[in-house]
């Protein structure tokens, strides 16, 4: 009984591993989209306040019918290097599955070839960072099948920037301030009456 | 009394074949019983009870065992309560991997500090004040958190809630005022596992809380911070039961009795002397940051590590990391219950061989937990690993009370901040780098734990003997009064300080194991015999 349970082991793990390379991977995508939008090289967008036009259509240049299997469109606001610095959670990843670089939704559209656009109002959730707009096209098995983007390979030109909301509020410095006055003055107190109970009863 | 207890022929025990075997009381044979003290449960001479009734709230022993965990319960809550919160704070204010690490190091250091503090502040205050201070001036902190908008006030804030931790030592030291030492291993550890299972309740607490604040309508941005406020009300609220419900010692305040003249006032210095000149304190100081210390390490970095390893949702990884701490609820209660049953076979060296095996199970399941790609199996191995640090706490704590009687408080305090120190070292080398990943950390961690274990084996008593030694044959040096009457000196003996610990040394033979019925060392140790 012992080698079949240490096999079963081994191949548990194994298929743990092997199970996980399975996917599109980015570097197996062309770029058969080509991809605008508004911001600027360097421009400072507020969350919550400004918005993003995208437009996106499909590259004339590639040969008709190459987007025969395109189905859908999302489009996505993704990381600059820059923001992924230090920050494993962002990491880029080739496996598109495991990758983190794009993970809030712009928008999601049916698959047409040309006039589409869409203005989104920046989420009060996205963090303060560097962004470029990446959108991929998506087949009917939902796997990516190709994508565009705003800024170059290198991800180094055209990049804006967001600046988050604080998520800080008078009306939470208030009650912060009043229960914190409360604690300590309820302590001194009861740290008070003790003590002069205890004197009386000394002195009894 | 008729008979004088034991001599020879005079121990009762096993006799009727009734005697319990398990730890939760103390048949009276074994410990002299003060059938005129007037409380609910059975106590011995110093009236500390002697038998362990869980559901019971009775004045003062039960009540401040419920006291005294809960309020240890509620600053774990709070000093964790960013943790499962991370993916969401760190998207706030921006933060860096090693920013988060930083938090993490600075959430556990600040009570490396108090907790060393609270130790003396618990000799020489009593456990009552010194819990309810601590929690009452931490909830202002945990209400901060509102006003945090970048990495260095995230930090600075953890570090405040951080202090918060020693409640631990005015918890353990409550325990020890409160109840028999044979009992004591399980009350302890019972006490400070439940306590420690904020840990763990929080993971599980503060995800709802920011998903019901965000259903209610609040942005993502400001609901993590009104989920803070939860824990700051529960601060105040077990403040102030601690204080209106609890007492320091079984038969009263500390200050009500010093004043009456009942319990004598020691001198700070010479408890700290006696604490520090102790090598056992030290190698506990260490031991207990490589099984408290990696709880709390594991408790600030597994619910991100669970998010970003294996993509889960946010209340998922909470949960998952909500059960490694919740496992303290048993775990660190069996760690005690192991360690005084096989005290009662074994003695002290049981104690000790159960520390050592606990910590080291509990390092190799760490090295698995960072080898392992599936989350089943990373689980299972987190639970094991959960299961081998916590009772190794409390196994710990089964042995710290028979260090030393005089300076327990300053003792506890030391170690209690040890577990700390091992915390944020270990945060701080394994988790706040970015040139290595949370796995290849959590592996390296459970080597260190395996290693840092070992030094368990040096620790000695003369009158129980060690891991690898048996105990002095000595008439003398190899009885309990000369190790804790050692810790005065003649004047303080002439004085009638010592009266304590040599109440304590007869209530401690009970360490020397099984042979106990045949020794015959009698339990009074008139002045001109020591």
């Amino acid at each position: 009984m012992e080698v079949p349970a240490g096999f079963l082991v081994v191949y548990l793990l194994f298929s743990c591993f092997v199970a996980s390379s399975y996917g599109v991977y980015f570097s197996s995508l062309n770029e058969t989209l080509i991809v605008t939008a508004t911001p600027t090289q360097g421009q400072v967008l507020k969350a919550g306040e400004d918005q993003i036009s995208v437009t996106w259509r499909f590259n004339q240049t590639y040969r008709a019918g190459t987007d025969s299997a395109y189905k859908t469109v999302k489009v996505k606001l993704c990381y600059a290097p820059i923001s992924q610095k230090d920050r494993s959670w962002r990491k880029t990843v080739d496996l598109l599955k495991k990758d983190k670089t794009c993970p809030h939704k712009i928008v999601a559209r049916p698959y047409t070839a040309s006039n589409n656009s869409f203005t989104w109002t920046i989420e009060r959730d996205i963090p303060s960072g560097v962004y470029f707009v990446r959108a991929f096209a998506f087949n009917a098995q939902d796997e990516q099948v190709a994508y565009g983007q705003t800024t170059n390979a290198h991800k180094s030109t055209n990049l804006f920037e967001i600046q988050a909301i604080t998520g800080r509020h008078m009306s939470l410095d208030i009650a912060s301030i009043c229960f914190s006055a409360f604690s300590i003055v309820a302590l001194a107190g009861f740290f008070y009456m003790e003590k002069r109970k205890a004197k009386g009863s000394q002195e009894k | 009394m008729p008979e004088i207890e034991g001599s020879p022929g005079s121990s009762m025990h096993g006799v009727t074949g009734r005697e319990s075997v398990m730890a939760f009381s103390v048949a009276s044979p074994m410990v002299h019983t003060d059938r005129t003290a007037k409380f609910d449960l059975p106590v011995d001479s110093e009236h500390k009870a002697t038998v362990f009734k869980l559901f019971s709230f009775a004045n003062p022993h039960m009540r401040t065992f419920h006291l005294s965990w809960i309020s240890f319960f509620t600053t774990f809550i709070s000093t964790f309560a960013a943790a499962p919160l991370v993916p969401i704070i760190r998207d706030n204010l921006n933060l860096t991997k090693s920013d988060i690490g930083n938090a993490g190091v600075a959430s556990v250091s600040g009570s490396i500090f108090s907790r060393l503090v609270m130790g003396a502040v618990c000799d020489l205050l009593g456990p009552r004040y010194g819990c309810a201070f601590l929690i009452m001036l931490s909830a202002p902190t945990v209400f901060c958190m509102s006003f945090v908008s970048d990495a260095s006030g995230y930090i600075a804030v953890r570090f405040m809630i951080g202090f918060s931790l020693a409640t631990f030592v005015s918890c353990q030291y409550w325990m020890s005022t409160m109840f028999n030492s044979k009992i004591i291993g399980l009350v302890n550890g019972t006490a400070a596992g439940w306590g420690n299972m904020g840990g763990g309740a929080t993971q599980l607490l503060m995800p709802v809380l920011f998903e019901i604040i965000k259903k209610a309508g609040a942005t993502p941005f400001t609901a993590w911070r009104i989920a803070f406020f939860i824990p700051g009300w529960f601060n105040v609220i077990m403040g102030i039961l601690v204080l209106t419900l609890g007492q320091d010692l079984p038969d009263g305040n500390l200050s009500t009795l010093q004043k009456k003249g009942d319990v004598a006032k020691d001198k700070f210095g010479k408890v700290l002397w006696y604490a520090v000149t102790n090598y056992r304190t030290w190698i506990f100081v260490l031991l207990y940051g490589y099984s408290m210390g990696v709880e709390l390490t594991i408790d600030n970095v597994i619910a991100e590590y669970f998010y970003d390893r294996f993509d889960l949702k946010l209340h998922l990884a909470g949960i998952i990391a909500a059960c490694f701490g919740m496992a303290n609820l048993l775990a660190r209660p069996f760690g005690g219950f192991t360690s005084d049953y096989l005290a009662k076979r074994f003695g002290m060296r049981g104690r000790l061989w159960n520390l050592w095996l606990l910590q080291t199970a509990g390092g190799l399941c760490c090295l698995c937990l960072g080898l392992v790609n599936s989350l089943p199996l990373a689980i299972t191995f987190m639970m094991l690993f959960s299961i081998g640090a916590q009772a190794a706490c409390g196994a710990t704590f089964g042995i710290i009370p028979f260090i030393s009687r005089r300076s327990l408080g300053i003792i506890s305090g030391m170690t209690g901040a040890g577990g700390n120190f091992g915390s944020g070292l270990t945060q701080l080398i394994f988790f706040a780098n970015a040139s290595f990943s949370t796995e290849k950390g959590l592996t390296y961690m459970g080597i260190m734990i395996m290693i840092v274990t070992l030094p368990v084996s040096f620790v000695h008593f003369p009158q129980w003997g060690s891991m690898l030694f048996p105990p002095s044959q000595d008439i003398v040096k190899g009885s309990e009064e000369h190790y804790y009457v050692s810790e005065w000196t003649e004047e303080e003996k002439q004085k009638g300080m010592h009266q304590a610990s040599l109440k304590f040394a007869e209530n401690s033979r009970s360490e020397r194991g099984g042979k106990v019925a045949s020794a015959p060392t009698p339990p009074e140790n008139t002045p001109n015999r020591v």
